[in-house]
């Protein structure tokens, strides 16, 4: 599959101070690929260099197979964008004022944008300034999903949102990525990427430190264990766990005629269960990897890193 | 077909405002214009006039004050004109660009198929004409009024100062578009087109003090528009074609300053 977005050793200088230092990054056509980062880490930075409003420093940026700078007008047509922080005019209402979008954007299939508002449950006849943060997102949204763009950068897209729209956002994700829509979206909540992307990168200090399918994120990621067995003792269960990889942090707590047992476990399950089988188990359970930990982990390996 | 989807939504924008300084503009004839007859006309006036010191007349341009052109060219195209589009320029050419990128609209705006210099062309067409409106509003006013207040305006100079007062409205409306397009800052725009609007006005009154000041005259585009007196003489073409001119560099430079830099930033 082609790469519609392609970023290479991509940097940025604002003034004395280097914002991005070396950004490499490639997202595949219909793919979701989701930046993390906390603020200041050159998401922003990153998507407006991919729509021209930002011209790089030095790097290679391909939208399309275009560089935004040659590709103009034209490109930017076949592209929706969500700014992070929205600023919409004044005295008109919504309906007035993604008509003016419409104006500059790639067509919009008449009745779009009244279903994209019904769904989002947006009020297309309030004055755009009078509108609730979460109502102007809805607003951006519309105005980026309108006119079916190959392409679709959002940055922070939930934000503000409550968290129905939130999951009618994702839908809506999902469904441009069927419709082959490629979608580049950046957050600083995790959990927000975890729920629509399939690849997850982590933006860091304006450089990309970590790049993985959301599928390997998840088998690499720690999960909780817990569990009870009987005619052991904690000395014993702790013994025989230990042999398996990844398990670590086990905190065993004897009960009457038997153990209660807590750890992590990073990578694989199967290798926990087969040494599971030899106890005679009361309880057991394995949590949902938590990515935000994983994610963690890899920020303070980063840190921790002298370069 | 060439839609212009930026000048119609700058000018659909603006025409609150546009009516509101189209408003004052009437006051300002109405107000002024009919008291001809009983004040600029009158010997009384003249004598009031005669006894004030020599350079406040001039400053104030007030040494025609006698006859309709002077009356009409002193008080409405030389001030409370010249200030209300001064105010009306520099916040158009202010907002078209510099502000809108401060308050962040402008980044969403280029995310568009639209060019950073088309942006900047139509923002400064929909000023010209918003400006050329306003003129029009002023010209009519005085052709109307002309008889009932015994001006005795040609209406070919009518036509002619009303130009001139429309391109001295845009070099400092150009003006504050140019830096605010440079800057990406409302208050540079603002601070740079009334910088010209005051300067202009300043160093026409202070350059006709005397002779050893007379070339601050040469840099003042107040004193290219009205040196001659366009109201009795008419127009100065050459000044015209320079305000003009000059304006359309401003906007040129201000197309090429925002095509080559970041934007939001």
């Amino acid at each position: 599959m082609d790469a519609v977005i392609s970023v290479q050793s991509l940097t940025k200088v604002f003034g004395s101070r280097e914002v991005l230092h070396g950004v490499d990054l490639t997202v595949r056509a219909g793919s979701v690929y989701g930046v993390i980062g906390p603020n200041g880490s050159g998401k922003t930075t990153t998507m407006r260099c991919l729509l021209d409003i930002i011209r790089p420093t030095s790097g290679q940026v391909r939208v399309l197979g275009q560089d935004p700078r040659q590709g103009g007008p034209a490109l930017r047509r076949r592209i929706g964008y969500l700014p992070g922080e929205l600023f919409l005019a004044g005295r008109v209402t919504g309906r007035q004022l993604l008509a003016r979008y419409e104006d500059i954007s790639g067509p919009v299939e008449p009745g779009r944008i009244g279903e994209l508002a019904e769904r989002l449950g947006l009020d297309l006849d309030r004055h755009a300034r009078k509108l609730s943060k979460g109502n102007r997102q809805k607003l951006g949204l519309v105005q980026a999903f309108m006119h079916q763009p190959d392409v679709l950068l959002l940055d922070e897209p939930t934000s503000g949102l409550d968290p129905l729209v939130q999951q009618e956002f994702h839908s809506m994700v999902h469904e441009a990525s069927i419709n082959g829509q490629t979608i580049f979206l950046s957050s600083h909540v995790l959990s927000e990427i975890q729920q629509t992307a399939d690849t997850g990168a982590i933006l860091r200090d304006g450089r990309i430190i970590a790049e993985q399918s959301m599928e390997a994120l998840r088998t690499s990621a720690v999960r909780r264990v817990r569990l009870g067995a009987s005619k052991i003792t904690a000395g014993d269960a702790v013994a025989r766990l230990l042999a398996v990889p990844g398990l670590g942090q086990v905190e065993a707590v004897a009960s009457d005629g038997g153990v209660t047992l807590t750890a992590t476990l990073e990578g694989a399950v199967q290798p926990l269960v087969r040494a599971l089988g030899s106890l005679e188990l009361t309880d057991l359970v394995i949590e949902e990897p938590d990515l935000e930990q994983s994610v963690l982990a890899l920020y303070s390996e980063h840190q921790a890193d002298p370069t | 077909m060439i839609r212009l989807p930026l000048f119609r939504r700058a000018l659909g924008d603006s025409w609150r405002s546009t009516l509101a300084w189209g408003l004052g503009l009437a006051a300002a004839a109405f107000l002024y214009l009919p008291l001809y007859p009983s004040l600029g006309g009158s010997t009384q006036m003249q004598d009031l006039i005669s006894s004030l010191p020599a350079e406040m007349t001039k400053a104030l341009n007030y040494d025609q004050i006698a006859t309709g052109p002077g009356y009409t060219q002193a008080t409405l195209f030389g001030l409370i004109g010249f200030l209300l589009m001064a105010i009306a320029s520099v916040a158009w050419g202010a907002a078209a660009v510099g502000a809108d990128e401060e308050s962040g609209q402008l980044e969403l705006t280029l995310a568009h198929g639209v060019r950073r210099v088309q942006v900047v062309f139509e923002r400064s067409l929909a000023m010209t004409l918003r400006i050329v409106l306003l003129s029009l509003v002023l010209l009519t006013l005085v052709l109307a009024l002309n008889g009932p207040a015994q001006l005795g305006i040609a209406p070919s100079h009518a036509v002619g100062a009303a130009t001139l007062f429309a391109g001295l409205a845009l070099v400092s409306g150009s003006a504050a578009l140019c830096a605010g397009a440079i800057s990406g800052r409302r208050s540079v725009g603002l601070a740079a087109g009334g910088a010209v609007a005051v300067l202009s006005y300043v160093s026409n009154a202070v350059g006709r003090q005397s002779p050893d000041l007379a070339w601050l005259l040469d840099v003042s585009p107040y004193t290219w528009a009205y040196a001659n007196s366009p109201l009795a003489n008419g127009a100065n073409w050459a000044a015209v074609g320079w305000l003009w001119g000059i304006s359309g560099a401003l906007v040129a430079v201000a197309a090429i300053a925002l095509e080559q830099r970041d934007v939001g930033v």
